[in-house]
């Protein structure tokens, strides 16, 4: 093991214990850590958990990379990229591969964060998937990954690196889910975003996890100069406890838009937030959130913008349904400045549908039942500037499932 | 009879809005009723689209030959009784195109563009469901989706109250194409511009006019509609009911 990965290893090491700031605490001895085997059937086993995301079979086959528990497969797909010179494998092997690699291998995330950075690090085998597109190279199609879990009590461990260099540009969809038998899971998967100088970065993930499963991503962006990061994530499932509180750093004149749609569900745990950092002059960010509570659910949306310079400007948008009278929803925005002249705003609510806009649909022949997931489509619906069609059609397609989904 | 009302008393949280209502529109007839603020127009309107907070104490709607006066509003829209808000809520969030969309689906229908340029809608599909509409274009809009119904009664509030001239033009466009379809009319309207259209075009069958939640007197547009311009609606009925012509 050469010097550089040792020191690495040592740090994490000593952050195993190391408590997250935010969420339930987790047992990772409770769980197994399974050796990577035969890929061969991984297209079938990912066929189910995959609907769960909205991927049919056929997508999931063109998927650039789709991880069944620690086993790796690349869609053909992956060839035609390589002619762009874009580049799409596993960490481990880039890390191999590329020494260059290093020089973002746990520069946005410090290793020893908190026990789940730390058991990435030991315990990830090289998973999770590296992107890497050339400068100026614009990736038309959007790249799919998937991450799926199909045993109970498995640890599925990824860290993700995706590079877009000076003047690209790529859209990401990230699936992961469990299928409905997993009684139990857990996942913890580190990402680290480098977005070049003007180059361009959407990223859209959609989460359907199951019951039992116990889930830590932990996400780290650095937009550079002039470069755009725009986030959209989804997650429409129970969960035994979800904790992300991803962050985006900005340089001059760079700017951010993300979105997160939480439609909590049975008794699951959901604390999930947004932070920008505007450490360049001209940056900006824009952080909405939208979180629906239904049954027993506990929910908190955090989301904090931090001004480092000067103008720069955030808005935070946090709204809140709840449609149960047993769900909690906690709307936590944040906004904190160390400069003069940076515009900050938020705007949070947490309200109900308004009765007369039932009545007003039902009126034009829609069953109480049809008129609430008009509604809440329009509720979840979150116009994300910048999301190509293509992957804004798959959140549509969705939402409106999902809608109907929550008043039947 | 397409409509019956028969001894229509209603009330909204304990107050009655209608005293005994009785109205009768047959197949491809145009109604007109006026009368003064606070009347109960649209509180008729809205009792025989169903609108839950109009509780019926007394009387009955039947439609197409059907009870329908404990309905619920979507069973009634879907067996053709379609209102033309006077003002829609907004709705966040929703689109008019998904909302139209949903519309399509649920009346069989194909969205003809047509329609929605007449009705100087089509630019709007992109937008919020009312949301930030001006007057004439919430109005526009409503006339369009009732449209989209192709209902067997259109009932429509104001559909001209608070807007421009141009809009009017087109508000007449769509009334005129309801009447080409047959479709039997009850239209709620205060003001000249609408009725002259529709007068001069010999549209109307019937004008009723309504005070007090209960109709005073109906008869035919040319007898009553310029003596309410003339004297206003107290003294009109008055005169009306003088003459004996109830």
């Amino acid at each position: 093991m050469s010097e550089w990965l040792r020191r690495i290893r040592e740090r994490a090491e000593k952050a195993l214990d190391k408590k997250a700031k935010y969420g339930p605490d987790i047992d990772l001895s409770r769980y197994n850590r399974r050796e990577p085997s035969d890929a061969s059937d991984i297209l079938r086993l990912a066929s189910e958990p995959a609907k769960r995301i909205g991927l049919s079979e056929k997508e999931v086959s063109r998927a650039s990379y789709v991880q069944v528990d620690e086993r790796i497969w690349h869609g053909m797909i992956v060839e035609g990229l390589r002619k762009q010179g874009v580049i799409v494998t596993s960490t481990g092997e880039a890390l191999e591969k590329y020494p260059w690699v290093r020089d973002y291998y746990w520069r946005n995330i410090p290793v020893d964060l908190d026990k789940y950075t730390a058991a990435v690090e030991l315990y990830s085998g090289g998973k999770g998937y590296f992107i890497y597109v050339p400068p100026g190279v614009k990736v038309k199609i959007p790249v799919y990954t998937c991450l799926l879990i199909t045993s109970s009590w498995e640890a599925q461990f990824v860290h993700n690196i995706v590079i877009v260099g000076d003047g690209a540009e790529l859209n990401l969809i990230t699936g992961c889910a469990v299928p409905h038998k997993v009684a139990g899971a857990l996942h913890i998967g580190v990402s680290e975003f480098y977005v070049g100088r003007n180059a361009k970065l959407s990223f859209a993930m959609i989460h359907a996890w199951g019951r039992g499963v116990h889930v830590r991503p932990r996400t780290s962006v650095r937009v550079m100069e002039g470069g755009s990061y725009v986030s959209y994530y989804l997650v429409h499932s129970d969960v035994a406890s979800i904790q992300a509180y991803p962050s985006v750093r900005l340089d001059k004149n760079a700017r951010t838009h993300t979105a997160s749609i939480i439609l909590g569900s049975s008794n699951s745990i959901y604390d999930i937030g947004s932070e920008a950092v505007l450490q360049g002059e001209g940056s900006s960010a824009e952080i909405v959130s939208r979180v629906i509570g239904r049954d027993e659910s506990w929910i908190a949306a955090r989301s904090r913008i931090k001004a480092l310079a000067s103008p720069s400007r955030g808005h935070i948008e946090c709204l809140g349904l709840p449609l149960s009278k047993k769900a909690t929803i906690i709307a936590l925005p944040e906004l904190e400045s160390r400069v003069e002249g940076a515009e900050l705003t938020h705007e949070a609510a947490i309200g109900k549908i308004a009765e007369e806009e039932i009545e007003y649909l039902m009126s034009k022949g829609f069953t109480e039942e049809e008129a609430r997931a008009l509604i809440l489509r329009g509720f979840m619906r979150v116009e994300v500037p910048g999301l190509p069609l293509q992957t804004q059609k798959l959140i549509d397609a969705t939402i409106k499932l999902l809608s109907e989904k929550a008043t039947g | 009879m397409l409509l019956d009302v028969e001894n229509l008393v209603v009330e909204v949280h304990g107050r009655r809005v209608l005293r005994g209502v009785d109205l009768h529109i047959g197949e491809g007839e145009v109604h007109v009723v006026m009368g003064p603020n606070a009347a109960g127009k649209s509180s008729l309107l809205a009792s025989i689209m169903g609108l839950s907070k109009y509780r019926v104490v007394e009387g009955k709607i039947v439609f197409n030959g059907e009870d329908v006066t404990n309905k619920p509003s979507y069973e009634r829209a879907l067996k053709g009784i379609a209102l033309s808000y006077q003002i829609p809520p907004s709705i966040k969030g929703l689109k008019v195109k998904d909302f139209v969309s949903a519309m399509l689906s649920k009346y069989k229908c194909s969205g003809d563009y047509f329609i929605a340029k007449m009705l100087g809608v089509d630019y709007l599909m992109d937008r919020y469901l009312f949301v930030g509409f001006s007057g004439g274009e919430r109005k526009r809009m409503e006339l369009y989706i009732t449209l989209l119904q192709n209902p067997k009664l259109a009932m429509l509030d104001e559909p001209d109250s608070g807007v421009d001239i141009d809009s009017i033009n087109r508000i007449v466009s769509a009334i005129r194409m309801l009447v080409e379809r047959k479709t039997s009319i009850l239209l709620v309207t205060h003001t000249g511009h609408i009725l002259d259209k529709l007068v001069d075009e010999g549209g109307i069958d019937t004008v009723h006019l309504m005070m007090n939640g209960r109709i005073v007197f109906s008869g035919l547009p040319d007898e009553v509609i310029p003596l309410v311009f003339k004297y206003g609606y107290k003294k009109a009925v008055e005169k009306l009911q003088r003459l004996g012509q109830k």
